[in-house]
């Protein structure tokens, strides 16, 4: 096989072409940030940590059982979030999937540490609380007001409902329904209430 | 016949980025044959398909590469709208248009920087990584992410642009293409650069084809062939040719890289200027059930994604296979004949992805 066939162009003038940028950049401001004696500017979409509003949260496992690394637990009967950040890979899953949409991602990183750790929030046990009011019950429907217009079974997060317009008959699968009450909050009618 | 010696090149060198280990059989400097093995960056990533939801893998697939993960996570999200007969609107079409040919400016811009290094043309490097850099902070800002989006769903995308961020977009990349102009001349035009490249590694038209090499590698040897031609996204709407160079050495594979970063500012442009309003995504019930197979084209060539459902939420089988496995044995080919000092470069020309190769 012949090597280096072809007679590369010369051109003697274009010599230093970055000799302009260097002696630039030595006159000039770093091109980096002066991080860490400069506060790191992100942009507001960066996907940095997750943040939990603990007070909203009804403790469904939504977020945990969707969790790709599962870096995340929840204890429905102790009401705690835990989260290992050292697990977490910033996916944004979690505050896709939230019914409550009370997990955000929000920009700038965690503090690094020597060590792995979890980090474990408790949902507030006041019954005032709207959240916790509400956690723990299953729509139930009365079939007297209802119009069977299927918005409960398309908002439902988890696909527990079935609602069969021609046959007027509306199913809940108690398995998978998780209690966030989105459902109650869809119906136009409001005949679902959660028991 | 000269007494034969085998020299190990690899897995760990200075100038590979990623794994991958030669058996190189010389005579004298000159390599005769060159035999692969891979299998230091093996991650069960295909396999991992089978025990997790099949949305939630989406964040998976993207994680098989570090430069090509828009696309990953897009090859698979049409694979399964396919199967579930899904048609995603318009504007995730072009949105994830726009962030494909981002990804390819990045990709290329890395993959320039890695060229001017392997040659010991540091300040070129600098130079490329230096306009990756505002690539990089696009993506940030627009997805959140530096080199990992997340922003691929099945039934379309999870995150818009609205008009100000297009327009940052379209200025960026239009700063972009005049400072790129400098750094592709030197590219195309230093004595350097060029006494290196010339007539090294030379694969011709139907050596291309024949071992199956794709992207720039296969262009570079002057077949005009690239996937994006097949339309899916909003390739069908945008108009662009394939750029493709004759000579089929490793002058010609950088030439077509540059011209295609230059292609791909032209395709931001248009899909920004003609990306219509309307939602994201479409909401998708159910599970997937049949298999669906299809191509799209990486920057660093043509990708194939194999989806097999069988109605549960978990996907029987996930194959992918990558640009980098297809150009191995035309590198192969390439390497026979060269001096064992440009051999390292010449692996570098076909931009090899071994964590991606391995999944």
């Amino acid at each position: 096989m012949e090597q280096r066939k072809h007679e590369p162009k010369i051109h003697p003038w274009r010599a230093f072409p970055f000799a302009a940028s260097a002696l630039k950049n030595l006159f000039s401001k770093p091109a980096t940030t002066g991080y860490p004696f400069e506060p790191a500017h992100y942009p507001d979409r960066m996907r940095g940590h997750v943040e939990i509003r603990i007070e909203d949260c009804i403790s469904c496992g939504l977020c945990a059982r969707s969790c790709p690394p599962g870096a995340l637990k929840v204890d429905r009967a102790a009401g705690t979030w835990t989260i290992n950040r050292f697990d977490c890979v910033q996916c944004g899953n979690c505050a896709n999937v939230c019914p409550k949409k009370c997990l955000t991602i929000v920009p700038g990183y965690t503090a690094p540490a020597t060590g792995k750790s979890s980090e474990t929030l408790t949902r507030p046990k006041a019954p005032d609380t709207p959240a916790a009011g509400r956690a723990g019950g299953k729509p139930v429907n009365d079939a007297g007001k209802c119009v069977y217009c299927t918005l409960c079974a398309k908002k439902c997060p988890q696909g527990a409902i079935t609602v069969d317009r021609a046959a007027k008959q509306w199913r809940l699968d108690a398995e998978k329904c998780v209690g966030c009450g989105i459902c109650a909050a869809a119906c136009p009618k409001k005949c679902l209430t959660l028991q | 016949m000269a007494k034969q010696s085998i020299v190990p090149f690899g897995p760990q060198h200075p100038v590979l980025p990623e794994p991958v280990h030669l058996d190189l059989v010389l005579e004298d400097e000159v390599v005769v044959k060159a035999v692969p093995s891979i299998g230091f960056v093996h991650r069960g990533l295909e396999k991992l398909v089978e025990t997790k939801d099949y949305k939630e893998y989406v964040y998976i697939a993207e994680r098989v590469c570090g430069i090509c993960s828009f696309g990953h996570g897009m090859g698979y999200c049409q694979c399964l709208e396919k199967i579930m007969d899904i048609d995603i609107p318009p504007r995730a079409k072009y949105l994830r248009t726009i962030w494909m040919e981002m990804s390819r400016i990045h990709s290329h811009l890395l993959w320039l920087g890695l060229l001017a290094d392997a040659m010991g043309f540091e300040s070129l490097f600098m130079q490329s990584w230096k306009l990756r850099e505002e690539v990089l902070d696009l993506f940030d800002a627009t997805t959140g992410g530096r080199v990992i989006f997340s922003v691929n769903c099945v039934g379309g995308v999870l995150k818009d642009m609205d008009d100000s961020m297009l327009k940052r977009i379209v200025d960026t990349v239009t700063d972009m293409e005049k400072e790129l102009r400098p750094i592709a001349e030197t590219f195309l035009r230093d004595y350097t650069v060029g006494t290196r490249l010339h007539g090294l590694g030379m694969l011709s038209a139907e050596h291309a084809k024949m071992m199956g090499a794709v992207g720039p590698m296969l262009r570079a040897s002057g077949v005009s062939y690239d996937a994006r031609k097949l339309g899916y996204a909003a390739y069908g709407d945008l108009d662009f040719e394939p750029v493709t160079a004759a000579d089929g050495d490793s002058f010609a594979r950088c030439e077509v890289r540059i011209r295609e970063i230059f292609q791909s500012i032209g395709l931001i442009r248009q899909a920004a200027a003609k990306i219509p309003a309307g939602p994201i995504a479409v909401p998708v019930k159910g599970n997937p059930n049949g298999e669906h197979f299809m191509r799209i084209e990486q920057p660093r060539g043509e990708a194939i994604y194999y989806v097999k459902a069988n109605g549960s939420k978990f996907i029987e089988r996930f194959r992918l296979r990558t640009p980098t496995t297809s150009n191995i044995p035309p590198m192969l080919e390439m390497l026979k004949g060269c001096q064992l000092a440009d051999v390292a470069l010449l692996i570098l020309t076909i931009d090899p992805c071994i964590s991606c190769t391995e999944r």
